[in-house]
């Protein structure tokens, strides 16, 4: 669990076949193939760019649409104090193998451009920002394994950025197009 | 005709529309912009390996793009005219 | 308020293995950039700047110790931000084996050519692989950071340093940013259409796209009382355009944001600042829109300078390097020249500089854009009001 000098007003944690919503059942789809397309439909989220993203960002999205709905405040305005601060350890690790096939073969040489792109860890923040408007930091850290005191740190240094005064932040990661897992938070900065 | 399904298809695949269906697709809507597909610049891109890709046509800057894929219909005409395969 | 300041550095390039080294042949006009052709079996010519294998592995056999490396193969990657790290520390008075020290490393793909490959380890493509294998080889107990934010990698770290050390979290940061070029990185840039045929020329009316670049740089920041005379970051702030995750803002909106708010924030005026040292990739919608963003600030008058004409891009290392030259030079009194700069070409009319000219202020600002729509910008001042 995160903790320092900020308050959390939701979180959500997603993994295969499962997202929780302040730690209860919000969608379940045991077994599921497609768990992340399911919790879309189910979400209505109307955002077709989701079917264009990567695993890692349709995860941090999908989080990050279940932390914005539960807040129940107007969606979609531009704001400048709310950052997006994501940390992981696999970086783009699953993209980065699907982007090197694509160039291993120099007879079949065809790499792809919007392959290319996932192969920067720190879209899924802009992924985040770009949906929901916000116009503040967006910071991607990669860790060797998941550490909440030094996630805390990071949000706590976050917030000595004066415009800063909310956050969506927390760990999502993707080791491969079947393993995921993201645990993100809302969090207000303490005035 | 049969071009302009295939190249539904292959669009769809290639830009991951998975929400779309081939007869989503209006062959004389705009595929850029706010109608239509809606597609960006990422997207340009893609379209252009597809071309190189499927019918060996090398198109090497994305303005002269922006023309041929106006729409699927304009896309299916270059395609064959052009096409090396 | 405590005071972050340099306490020592380092730049890994192939124009130099010290920032003296890098700054002279700077000076001096020469350009690391050349045509390849072929390589790797690519199937298309680029131009780039890449490190001497054999300079490099001599001088890393030179000044790594053996004793304290945990295997004895090491990639260009791991070798280049060692190298750098080990340069930068043998002279600074820090103790690196502290907790109270942090180790931030700055890469965007680090060594992701092992995917292609299979040896030495699969599991060094991870990138806080090679952030602990540095720490460690300082014999430092924290797990260390990296960050990964694009293009903009290399400021972040640097204002991740300064929230370390002004937090009181720690009295010392060892900040890397190093990324070598392989065959990943040179064909996505080249399919994303980013890369020119010739050498790159920043904010020109004739501009084609970017150079690519490999580099490590080291700068070392340690807490001060407020009285230093030593270089200092003042401000920085990292801001998102929210807009597209490939293309710049085409109104500059993060980048001015980032800008405006460093600016504000770090005692300086702008009639303070020797210059913008900016990110100046030469691709036409970056260069484009950083005139934009410098033009809302108010900063059109501020003369303007980019190094990619020297360097090439070099990616994670890019904002440690420039930082680095950039104060070297506001050191020396001179605004570096735009090195493939002619006519201008962009919209705001920037003040860039194309010969060395004379200043004898003491800041300057840095500024950096990249893909995930994220812009940074810092300011630096080595004046003794603070």
């Amino acid at each position: 669990m995160i903790e320092g000098c900020f308050k959390i007003l939701h979180s959500v944690s997603l993994s295969p076949g499962l997202a929780l919503l302040d730690g209860r059942k919000l969608f379940s789809s045991p077994g599921s193939a497609n768990f992340l397309s399911d919790l879309y439909h189910h979400l209505r989220a109307e955002y077709p760019k989701f079917f264009k993203m990567d695993v890692l960002c349709k995860t941090g999205f999908l989080a990050a649409e279940i932390l914005l709905e539960a807040e129940k405040a107007e969606r979609f305005v531009m704001r400048n104090d709310r950052a997006v601060l994501l940390c992981n350890a696999s970086s783009s690790i699953t993209t980065d193998r699907k982007f090197i096939e694509g160039i291993a073969n120099i007879d079949d040489f065809y790499p792809q451009p919007s392959l290319f792109v996932y192969t920067l860890p720190n879209i899924v923040t802009g992924e985040i920002a770009i949906r929901n408007k916000f116009s503040g930091e967006t910071s991607l850290y990669v860790i060797e394994k998941r550490d909440d005191g030094i996630l805390s740190s990071l949000i706590e240094r976050a917030f000595t950025d004066d415009e800063t005064l909310s956050a969506v932040a927390g760990w999502v990661d993707a080791s491969s197009d079947s393993e995921y897992e993201a645990e993100l938070f809302l969090i207000n900065k303490h005035l | 005709m049969e071009l302009i399904e295939e190249l539904k298809l292959k669009v769809i695949e290639a830009l991951n529309l998975e929400d779309m269906k081939p007869e989503d697709i209006d062959p004389d809507a705009p595929l850029f912009g706010d109608e239509g597909l809606g597609l960006d610049s990422i997207d340009v891109l893609e379209l252009i390996v597809l071309m190189e890709r499927n019918y060996g046509i090398r198109i090497s800057d994305s303005k002269t793009g922006k023309e041929i894929f106006a729409s699927l219909r304009t896309m299916a005409d270059f395609v064959s005219k052009n096409r090396t395969k | 308020m405590m005071e972050v300041v340099k306490v020592s550095d380092n730049i890994i390039s192939p124009l130099g293995f010290s920032v003296e080294e890098n700054y002279e042949a700077v000076m001096s006009g020469k350009s690391a950039l050349r045509l390849y052709e072929g390589l790797w079996g690519l199937p298309f010519p680029f131009v780039a700047s890449m490190l001497d294998d054999s300079l490099l592995d001599d001088e890393f056999r030179k000044c790594a110790d053996v004793s304290r490396l945990p295997y004895g193969n090491f990639t260009r990657f791991e070798k280049a931000a060692l190298l750098s790290a080990i340069k930068a520390l043998e002279s600074a008075s820090v103790d690196t084996e502290s907790a109270r020290a942090l180790f931030i490393l700055s890469t965007t793909k680090g060594n992701v050519e092992l995917l292609g490959g299979g040896s030495p380890s699969l599991a060094r493509v991870r990138l806080a692989s090679t952030a602990s294998m540095i720490s460690r080889y300082f014999r430092n107990p924290n797990q260390p950071i990296v960050v990964s934010n694009a293009c903009i990698s290399g400021l972040c770290a640097q204002i991740e340093a300064m929230r370390c050390i002004r937090s009181g979290h720690y009295d010392c940061c060892v900040v890397t940013g190093a990324d070598v070029l392989s065959p990943f990185i040179v064909s996505g840039f080249n399919c994303l259409k980013a890369l020119s045929d010739e050498p790159c020329r920043p904010f020109s009316a004739n501009r084609k796209g970017l150079n690519l670049g490999e580099a490590a740089a080291t700068v070392v920041y340690s807490a001060s009382g407020s009285d230093s005379r030593q270089w200092r970051i003042a401000s920085g702030a990292v801001r998102n355009d929210a807009n597209h995750i490939s293309g710049p803002s085409r109104t500059g909106d993060g980048s001015f944001a980032a800008l405006d708010y460093a600016v504000r924030h770090s005692g300086c005026l702008p009639s303070d600042l020797a210059f913008l040292n900016v990110h100046g990739t030469a691709t036409p919608y970056n260069d484009e829109m950083e005139s934009v963003a410098i033009g809302r600030a108010g900063l059109e008058d501020v003369p303007v300078n980019a190094l990619k004409g020297y360097f090439g891009h070099t990616l994670g290392a890019a904002g440690v390097l420039e930082v680095l030259l950039s104060m070297h030079s506001v050191e020396q009194g001179v605004i570096l020249p735009t090195r493939g700069f002619d006519t201008l070409g962009v919209s705001v009319n920037l003040n860039v500089s194309d010969q060395p000219v004379e200043t004898c202020k003491k800041s300057f600002a840095k500024l950096l854009s990249g893909f995930g729509g994220c812009n940074a910008a810092a300011v630096f001042t080595k004046s003794g009001k603070s």
